[in-house]
């Protein structure tokens, strides 16, 4: 670090003020961060260990940490306890003891089946699957917001990936140019041809994708994009003023690139994050609904969407999900907008 | 300083240098055609003497003083900077020799790092040859503020927080901060107003004076190059026309093109009749430079001669010795 006191230069607090400025997207921001902070903490939202217990003066908080055995909590078995039981033992006790449930009171991979009903289950404040349950008898909330945290999380780890590849060789192109960029621009030409959707089935074909697995696979064909953007920046950023001045200056390549070319190529790289993060969710879904995605029983929207669209009569499945999915991939594109329109670089620049 | 010592042999030697852009199209890249940006120029700069180097936009005086920083690679030619050879310097020795040769840019909007703060930019020059340490380092610039007439508390501000001739300020400063012999002036007042272009041009002229620097002045404006310049060459697409001391090519310019640029220097006086020497058509491409005089196409008194035969660069009629040096077969008759 050159400076102790870091500074914010005002023209990107300026920038922050305008996107505050447009409505539409800030508000979006504001709940897709509440969804995706949220999702973080799903086990407090959505689990069916309680949040907290008190039993014989002393409390419980068996959310994080190892499972609690039945005999913790005066009960007969050995195994983790069911705290939605217990709840009902303790309200009808009335001895001060009490269980604090989470919202939603179920596991997403926990398979609801009352006795005489087939699932998928319609929608029921009663037992408290507020979206119903899928043709396992899973809640559908409780699957859709751990989904959600999956897919976010791939999305993020895609587009981490994809960017610290695509922009480094897209940089290293315009800033050297010449045999470097024609080179890498056919390599990148030619890349860009192969068909992603069946190199991911011949590969899911041999192993079973893991997350990680899957953001390797999608980030190895998906770091072109961003190559071809940092590349035209980069050379229009080298041959500025400034650019030469630290030349003329005698600062090394290195420095040129990483203190004065990128920081100012930052402003548009931003821009391009909410849409490859929306990307990131499509793709993500498209692939579990086709079967090549995460494999079962991880929660997964595109698996949820592919039973709804197998048991449309079961609306609340398929009803659900493009639901979850619209909410999220407005907000995402409202917020890409506004980034966009905020960090557009004609509003701040003075012609004279 | 000793510049004294070494008054007999120029600071700067500028001989036949050739740069030629390439044009290329096509999947590989080929060789289509060559700008001729810049075509066999040479002169020199004594120490602490300012050149002027003067012509319209285009003509390849921009480039000639990147290619003297090496921020270009030259086609042909040498530049002798203190006795050695810039172009053939590698690595090391070419950082090392940046030290001794600056340049200040036109645009003073462009030439900062709108992300840097002033002191970030001004530090620069200090952690790239790795001089002092941060309090040290803090120091010298609050004394390049002083010196380029900046309040000290510019530090933590940005570029765009300042005027034009501010921000023109701040590139000087960061110019003279490791004491370089040889500064280029990339027409540094062009983009300015005119009331702020003289307190620039007085501030340089003060620092060459303490700072015992030398001047290679480009510009396209005669008048503001007479302020500063002690000799004066005109470039016409990539090659010098005419070259000699400052007021002699004001008083007697041989060259057509140097008498169209003195008569468009406007006169402040309402009543005096002008009677300016408009030239006619366009700049021809450096793509494609006709033959014989460049200038050619547009002087009113070419001959056949000058269709075939390039003018060398000759001792005026009527000097000697390299004093006024002018590109014209017909200096003396017009």
């Amino acid at each position: 670090m050159q400076t102790i006191i870091m500074v914010i230069n005002p023209l990107t607090i300026k920038k922050f003020k305008r996107f505050k400025s447009i409505k539409r997207g800030f508000y979006s921001f504001l709940v897709i961060l509440t969804m995706i902070l949220a999702s973080f903490f799903a086990e407090l939202l959505v689990n069916n260990r309680a949040i907290a217990v008190r039993y014989d003066g002393k409390l419980f908080f068996p959310t994080y940490g190892h499972m609690l055995p039945g005999k913790t909590f005066g009960l007969s078995y050995d195994y983790e306890t069911n705290y939605r039981q217990l709840k009902q033992k303790f309200d009808a006790e009335e001895n001060g003891n009490w269980v604090l449930l989470p919202l939603i009171p179920y596991d997403p991979f926990e398979n609801d089946l009352p006795e005489d009903l087939y699932p998928p289950h319609p929608p029921s404040l009663e037992r408290q699957h507020y979206l119903g349950t899928d043709t396992s008898g899973r809640d559908i909330a409780a699957r859709l917001i751990y989904g959600f945290r999956i897919a976010i999380l791939f999305s993020l780890g895609l587009l981490g990936v994809t960017y610290v590849v695509g922009v480094s060789i897209g940089s290293a192109m315009g800033y050297w140019g010449g045999k470097f960029d024609l080179f890498f621009q056919r390599i990148i030409e030619i890349w860009s041809n192969v068909p992603l959707i069946y190199i991911i089935i011949i590969i899911s074909s041999i192993v079973v994708p893991s997350f990680w697995w899957l953001i390797a696979i999608m980030a190895l064909f998906g770091w072109m994009g961003m190559t071809w953007t940092m590349r035209t920046i980069t050379y229009k950023e080298k041959t500025r003023d400034y650019v030469l001045s630290a030349r003329a200056l005698g600062a090394s390549n290195f420095r040129i690139i990483f203190r004065h070319i990128l920081p100012n190529t930052v402003s548009i790289i931003v821009t391009f994050i909410p849409f490859s993060v929306s990307g990131g969710i499509t793709a993500l879904t498209a692939l579990d609904y086709l079967g090549f995605g995460l494999p079962p029983p991880t929660p997964s929207w595109g698996e949820l969407l592919q039973q709804g669209w197998a048991n449309l009569d079961a609306y609340w499945i398929v009803g659900a999900v493009i639901l979850a999915m619209t909410i999220t991939l407005i907000t995402v594109t409202f917020v890409g907008e506004a980034v966009r329109e905020a960090f557009d670089p004609k509003m701040h620049t003075i012609y004279e | 300083m000793k510049v004294e010592n070494k008054a007999l042999s120029p600071l700067l030697t500028v001989k036949n240098l050739k740069m030629h852009f390439p044009v290329r199209g096509g999947v590989f890249r080929r060789l289509r055609a060559k700008v001729f940006a810049v075509d066999d120029v040479s002169f020199s700069v004594p120490h602490g003497k300012t050149l002027g180097l003067v012509g319209e936009s285009g003509c390849g005086k921009t480039t000639v003083g990147r290619c003297i920083l090496k921020l270009y690679k030259p086609t042909a030619g040498k530049v002798v900077f203190n006795d050695r050879n810039v172009l053939s310097l590698q690595h090391e020795a070419l950082r090392e020799s940046r030290k001794d040769m600056q340049i200040i840019f036109q645009d003073p909007f462009e030439s900062l790092n709108a992300r840097h703060t002033i002191q970030e930019i001004l530090e620069e020059p200090f952690i790239i040859h790795k001089i002092g340490n941060k309090n040290q380092r803090v120091a010298r610039v609050r004394e390049l503020l002083d010196r380029v007439g900046l309040p000290r508390n510019s530090l933590m501000r940005f570029p765009h927080e300042f005027s034009g001739g501010q921000r023109q300020r701040i590139g000087i400063a960061r110019a003279i901060a490791l004491h370089p012999k040889l500064i280029i002036c990339d027409e540094p007042v062009s983009a300015l107003d005119v009331s702020i272009q003289s307190q620039v041009l007085n501030l340089m002229l003060e620092l060459q004076e303490t700072l015992g620097l030398t001047y290679l002045f480009i510009a396209h404006d005669l008048a503001v190059v007479k302020h500063i310049s002690d000799r004066i060459a005109v470039m016409y697409l990539g090659k010098i026309v005419e070259m000699s001391d400052a007021d002699s090519i004001y008083e007697k310019p041989f060259h057509p093109y140097t008498r169209a640029l003195i008569s468009a220097i406007p006169i402040p006086d309402p009543f005096r009749k002008a009677d300016k020497i408009v030239l006619r058509g366009d700049v021809p491409s450096p793509i494609n430079p006709p033959p014989g005089c460049h200038f050619h196409t547009r002087c009113p008194y070419a001959l056949d001669r000058c269709r075939v035969e390039p003018p060398g660069l000759k001792d005026a009629p009527g000097t000697s010795g390299e004093q006024h040096l002018v590109a014209c077969i017909r200096a003396g008759e017009i």
